[in-house]
């Protein structure tokens, strides 16, 4: 049987269904009209002044109890907490920091992330039980637990074996989650290792959204500014100021890389050098490849003597012999230099690297690692986009280590 | 997985998708509520004023006090929900006004989300409380933030004709988000129009793709087809040109009627640009739906379609209960005629801003000096013993109450009718 686009439920909390909030917005109307002075949920001091979404608010923001700290960046303070009448079920809890220097209201990558995680439900992409705000207009996000820290840590750690089952379990979620962005007319537009987080039950789940937009309408210019360096493709860095969801597959192909040789494949220190770094290694970009690439604003033209012919499937199978011949095929198919040319994520679901032996792991047998709740703490602080500086220096010792 | 169920998942269906009845009850419940709210508030300031005077007379009446107060209770007339929606609907014309304003004029889609903005805030939220006028700047400036057409404050306020300071524009951000329920994402018909226009551009070249339930027809029996309807409302001189000339018109009505009437609420996005296409050419609208659902319907079809293999048309229960749906829906926005070109409307609108003036929740005015005065105070962040996420902003919110009261003390010491009294009731 192929991977259902869908994968399996993930069993953490419940969300509260979309019926519930309309019922409750018209009991809390109704309530707080007739009796102004009691209402459902005991609370020290009852105001009768209060706006109805107001209420609401309140309501929703005493379903949860913060227990502890787990995180703190310059955008955000996570802390791990559960849902006031179960102890059991576990939320993390992100409360966007006021920037005092930004004074045109909310941010934009809580903006951002907000919109898209309100739309985008899916196994495998990090759940947005509640938005709720204290009184001092800070904005906590209600997300999903998820203890079992991101890729990156399983990746770096060289105590953890895993083979490529693993990687095609890891894989496999991490499709099905750019898969349904794609359908929702979304693009993540920041995929890479640590926005890879885990569940305790080791599902993967795609998080950040800070960078996420909506696939513009034709002809309607968008930034090249995305995407986290190592992970960003081609057109990207030629400065392309339209473009689609193929951008996010090409980082996934740089994360099923990254995956199969435990350092990141093409790690450029400027983005200069990442172009030659991915001239290198997948060939040179010239219109006979991929036409119009000359005219990308960015774009520079290699010399005759310094072209490098463009990759074929041997050189996939030869520098990632652990995919096998069927999984180097999927490889190269995510990592074509015309995004015209590459897969996308319909496509990549049905290729039959999938459905060949090995199969993947079952999500119970995936290697796992422990210290996850403060993994997921830095992750769910660092802005969109943002480069995390120790990940680089410690990524470049590995980088030195590997071309020994 | 078909389109449906995606949408099905989406916050404008969860949150913002309504029967007739159930919108018809929220409003009327928000309105009670406002109401209620406004009469208090009218109350406390009346309160306010006759103890002042009280004090400056001296011994005051008891009696002459409370016939005082009876009367002008009984005059505090509030808005009904259909005023209110009224308001609104002129208020989301302005959106569409100011969008135009700015060099360039902002993109359709972001104006058309600031409008659905203003419409969903209002759905639990009274004009009697916030003025549209106040929120309106905002939800455009929120809708730039959320559609991928930012600009900065400075800028955007600066396009606004008249004073309007960026504290201005910003001040109720939080509340508008707050009424929003913090979804964002609005899902407008105009990319399903796109689609359409494209789809049937391409027949009319010979380039059509048959539905996958009918695979026996060719691009040239598509093309033969769409050659062969009706004619078009406004003669023109190519299928090409008809084809462009119902795309515009469909748009207009998409950005007009659609914005301003409940069609948002009641249907979904494709359902809303059929029905505007509808309006705009009907026979190419429904070659459109035979495309694709098969089978004409029409009330003087009595039976179901059959195709040439005498089977019945296995989408014919779809298509009937669309072309139900879609009458429904192009009826109402057929009904609508914009406020500002209509006089009747226009002193309607007149009148009802004439009651708002007399019952204008007092208390919540000025936003943006509501504001100033809570981020000028020092956070009173206190985290209780507990970590509980209540005790904290209830402490806080306690602390501001605390000392909003005291300022409004220290200001109403410079009025003229000397300081409020109404410290009492605090404490009642």
């Amino acid at each position: 049987m192929a991977l259902s686009p869908f994968g399996s439920r993930s069993p953490s909390m419940t969300v509260h269904s979309p019926n519930t909030a309309i019922r409750l917005r018209a009991t809390a109307a109704q309530k707080s009209f007739t009796e102004p002075a009691s209402a459902a949920v005991s609370r020290p001091v009852q105001n009768g002044d209060r706006e109805l979404t107001e209420q609401l608010n309140i309501d929703v923001r005493e379903r949860y109890v913060k227990d502890k700290k787990v995180g703190e960046g310059t955008y955000a303070v996570v802390y791990v907490g559960h849902l006031r009448h179960d102890p059991s079920s576990l939320v993390a809890i992100k409360k966007i920091k006021v920037n005092a220097e930004y004074k045109d209201g909310l941010a934009m990558d809580a903006v951002r992330e907000v919109k898209y995680l309100q739309e985008l439900k899916h196994p495998n992409v990090i759940a947005l039980h509640d938005v709720f705000s204290s009184k001092d207009q800070n904005l906590s996000l209600v997300l999903e637990f998820l203890p079992g820290g991101d890729l990156e840590m399983l990746i770096k750690d060289s105590d953890i074996h895993y083979g490529v089952a693993d990687i095609k379990a890891w894989m496999g979620m991490l499709a099905r989650g750019v898969w349904w962005c794609h359908e929702n007319f979304v693009l993540h537009r920041d995929i890479k290792p640590n926005n890879l987080l885990i569940a305790s039950d080791g599902e993967v789940k795609l998080a950040d959204f800070g960078l996420a937009r909506s696939f513009a309408d034709p002809l309607f210019n968008m930034t090249h500014q995305v995407i986290t360096r190592w992970y960003r493709p081609p057109e990207l860095l030629y400065g392309a100021r339209q473009y689609s969801g193929a951008v996010d597959i090409w980082s996934m192909g740089m994360v099923f890389a990254e995956l199969l040789l435990r350092v990141p494949f093409v790690a450029g220190n400027t983005d200069l050098d990442q172009t030659s770094k991915i001239c290198e290694a997948f060939g040179t970009p010239t219109e006979e490849n991929w036409p119009g690439v000359s005219k990308l604003p960015y774009y520079i033209a290699t010399d005759k003597a310094h072209l490098v012919p463009l990759q074929g499937r041997d050189f996939f199978m030869r520098q990632f012999p652990t995919a096998g011949p069927v999984g180097a095929d999927l490889l190269m198919s995510m990592c074509a230099l015309d995004p015209r040319k590459r897969s996308t994520a319909v496509q990549c679901l049905r290729h039959n690297w999938w459905t060949i032996e090995p199969r993947p792991t079952r999500n119970e047998d995936l290697p796992r690692k422990s210290g996850g709740t403060k993994k997921m703490g830095d992750d769910l602080t660092r802005r969109g986009g943002e480069l995390d500086e120790g990940m680089f220096k410690s990524a470049a010792r590995q980088l030195d280590f590997g071309m020994k | 997985m078909i389109e449906d169920d995606i949408y099905r998942t989406s916050s404008q269906y969860r949150l913002w998708s309504y029967t007739e009845p159930s919108l018809q009850s929220l409003r009327a419940t928000t309105n009670a509520v406002a109401s209620e709210r406004v009469r208090a508030a009218l109350r406390r300031s009346r309160e306010a004023h006759q103890s002042t005077a009280t004090s400056e007379a001296g011994t005051p009446l008891p009696e002459s006090n409370t016939e005082v107060k009876n009367r002008d209770e009984k005059d505090v007339e509030c808005l009904t929900p259909e005023e209110e929606l009224v308001l609104v609907r002129y208020y989301c014309e302005k959106t569409l006004e100011l969008g135009e304003t700015y060099k360039p004029p902002l993109p359709t889609m972001v104006r058309a989300t600031a409008i659905q903005y203003l419409r969903r805030f209002y759905l639990t939220n009274s004009p009697m409380t916030y003025h549209p006028k106040s929120i309106m700047a905002c939800a455009l400036f929120v809708a730039t933030k959320t559609d991928n057409y930012y600009i900065s404050l400075r800028q955007f306020a600066d396009g606004i004709p008249g004073d309007t300071t960026t504290e201005d524009v910003i001040a109720p951000e939080f509340l508008l988000m707050q009424g929003l329920r913090f979804t964002f994402d609005v899902r407008h018909p105009f990319r399903g129009l796109e689609g359409g226009v494209m789809e049937l551009q391409a027949i009319a070249q010979g380039q059509g793709q048959p539905a996958p339930h009918l695979p026996h027809e060719t691009a040239e029996d598509l093309q033969q087809g769409l050659l062969s309807i009706a004619p078009p409302p406004v003669p023109s001189s190519s299928m090409s040109d008809r084809i462009a000339r119902a795309h515009g018109t469909t748009r207009e009505l998409l950005k007009s009627a659609a914005q301003m009437t409940d069609a948002y609420f009641l249907y979904t996005p494709s359902q809303i640009w059929f029905s505007a296409f509808l309006l705009a050419d009907r026979p190419l609208a429904e070659f459109l739906l035979d495309v694709k659902l098969g089978g004409p319907v029409t009330a003087t079809i009595p039976a179901p379609e059959t195709d040439e293999n005498g089977l019945v048309n296995p989408l014919y229960e779809i298509r009937s209960k669309l072309h139900h749906v879609l009458t429904e829906c192009s009826a109402l926005l057929q009904s609508y005629t914009p406020l500002s070109s209509d006089p009747a409307q226009m002193k309607n609108l007149k009148r009802i801003a004439k009651k708002l003036y007399h019952c204008q929740n007092p208390e919540k005015v000025n936003l943006a000096a509501a504001q100033k005065r809570e981020s000028t105070q020092p956070s009173t962040a206190v985290q209780s013993d507990a970590g509980v996420v209540t005790s904290e902003s209830e402490t806080e919110r306690l602390a501001k109450k605390r000392k909003l009261e005291q300022e409004q003390k220290v200001r109403q010491e410079d009025d003229v009718f000397g300081p409020e009294l109404v410290t009492q009731r605090t404490k009642q």
